[in-house]
């Protein structure tokens, strides 16, 4: 058994072993994106070593992309913010993936995923006409940081 | 050694109206006297440029020749300088001290209950005399005592300072300050993380005032350390935020002119962007040296003032624990993906005699 499909053992020790072990791999660990970004929102033992494998592991593989796309609207914002933070490092590669992060920036109740949304936004290079609205309305919030990461988003866009 | 202490009257203005603005910050943590990073720092920042180009001559030249000389440092990892352990042992000089800077990756109940993982990590924290710490990860408060506990079995005396939790999700992580009690002292009256209004930053640096303990206690060397991780996703906007907060805290009290700002940049000095154009700073962790397990990423680092910091020594290095501890490359990672930066500075204040109020709460009355 491979540390992925460890790391979706009913054992919750089994898991936290998997995640710790793929923290340990560097970018080498992107082949288990997918079932970190899930894994992120697990209890803690498990949950924060995958976001330390997360936080190392750089872009995912392109066959990765559709998973992680299905992620963006958990009801878990650590597993919607991880999903959209893979995406983000993805670049334009994740581009089909925009329609689900405009929705997360419009309707997610969470500063930390909407924020994150607008960030993937500007670094899959979003081109929809929606996306663009999303994050013009997005630069308008009382939120700062929101505010100022739609912003550059839209002039990542335009760049 | 002379120290030069410049202090323009615009400073002591822009400091006061700081002061008067950032009272509360985050989760109550702060303390009124420190800085924030924000809007109101830009527009003071932009002000008091004019101010500070005054008499600088060109900067990035003193930028680079500096950076040269920082490559006088004695340790490293690639057989071009001394072993660090070699400097870096439990019989320190009285002379000099160690400072140095540990991501260690998701310091929680997990790493905590493997005992040679422990024991390195005590190991480790004993070669320095003041060890910022990065990514204590864990919803229990023990983690730290802990790890004292093990540094402190052999009879060593150190002591902690831990910061709040900070994070944008439910995973949070904690700096914290560990630091040899018979040889360095801590202010408990400088205390704090920086306030962030604006949210430039994922975990805002957790600062603390220390001093080496001398005889006589006024003379010896003192500063604030700026303990930062920046989040790997937000690299230049977090560094920036860094290049505005430094400068800052080097005018946060008038009896304090050394800022040592250490920690975890996701960054390699190349990457520094405008905090590697603030005038006349330097940073010890150049070249070609690696700071994490891997030996790929120059992510660690120190960086300080090279004229007000005038007691580094010119000696630091990265803590090879595969080396030092001869364990394989896949049990360091067991303790951490990083390694250890250290530096090390003078004691003694450089000029302790143009201090306005060198003082520690503690101190007898002159």
């Amino acid at each position: 058994m491979d540390e992925r499909e460890r790391l979706q053992s009913a054992d919750a020790d089994q898991r936290a072993a998997a995640a710790e072990a793929l923290s340990q791999m560097g970018p080498d660990a992107a082949y288990a994106a997918v079932e970190l970004v899930a894994a992120s929102g697990d209890q803690e033992s498990v949950g924060e070593w995958s976001v330390a494998a997360l936080e190392e592991l750089g872009p995912p593989p392109e066959e990765a992309i559709a998973g992680l796309s299905n992620l963006i609207a958990d009801t878990n914002p650590t597993v919607a913010y991880w999903a959209m933070t893979l995406l983000g490092r993805a670049g334009p590669t994740a581009r089909s993936c925009e329609n689900q992060l405009t929705n997360a920036l419009h309707q997610s109740d969470q500063d930390s995923v909407r924020e994150r949304a607008a960030w993937a936004l500007g670094k899959i290079g979003a081109t929809s006409e929606n996306a663009v609205q999303a994050l013009q309305t997005a630069t308008t919030t009382s939120n700062p940081r929101l505010t100022r990461l739609a912003k550059r988003a839209l002039q990542e866009i335009q760049s | 050694m002379a120290k030069k202490k410049k202090k323009s009257r615009f400073s002591s203005i822009k400091w006061m109206i700081i002061t008067l603005l950032s009272s509360g910050g985050l989760g109550g943590f702060m303390k009124p006297d420190l800085p924030f990073i924000g809007p109101l720092t830009q527009r003071l920042m932009a002000f008091a440029k004019s101010d500070e180009s005054l008499g600088q001559g060109n900067l990035m030249n003193q930028v680079k020749a500096n950076m040269t000389g920082a490559g006088n440092g004695v340790a490293g990892l690639n057989g071009q300088q001394a072993a660090p352990a070699q400097l870096a042992n439990s019989n320190r000089p009285s002379s000099s001290i160690l400072i140095a800077s540990f991501n260690i990756q998701v310091l929680g109940k997990s790493k905590m209950a493997k005992p040679a993982v422990v024991e390195v990590l005590a190991r480790v924290i004993r070669q320095f005399d003041v060890v910022a710490i990065q990514e204590v990860r864990a919803k229990e408060d023990n983690i730290l005592p802990q790890l004292v506990a093990a540094v402190n079995a052999d009879g060593h005396r150190y002591n902690f300072i831990i910061g709040p939790r900070l994070g944008r999700t439910v995973s949070k992580e904690q700096y914290a300050f560990v630091y040899d009690t018979t040889r360095i002292e801590q202010d408990p009256s400088a205390t704090g993380t920086l306030s962030d209004p604006t949210d430039l930053m994922h975990r805002e640096p957790f600062v603390a005032r220390f001093r080496a303990r001398t005889n006589p206690p006024e003379q010896g060397f003192s500063f604030w350390l700026m303990n930062a991780h920046t989040d790997p996703d937000e690299v230049p906007e977090e560094v920036d935020a860094l290049s505005q907060a430094f400068p800052l805290m080097l005018n946060a009290r008038a009896d304090e002119d050394d800022v040592i700002l250490l920690g975890d940049l996701n960054a390699s000095e190349r990457q520094f962007g405008n905090l590697g154009k603030i005038p006349n700073i330097t940073w010890t962790v150049t070249g070609n040296t690696m700071t994490n397990t891997r030996q790929n990423k120059a992510y660690d680092n120190i960086l300080f003032d090279r004229i007000r910091t005038s007691e580094y020594t010119g000696r630091w290095g990265v803590y090879d624990i595969e080396g030092v501890f001869g364990i394989t490359r896949e049990d360091a990672l067991m303790v951490s993906d990083h390694l250890p930066v250290w530096a090390e500075f003078s004691a003694w204040e450089a000029a302790p005699n143009n201090r306005m109020a060198d003082r520690f709460p503690n101190d007898q009355p002159r």
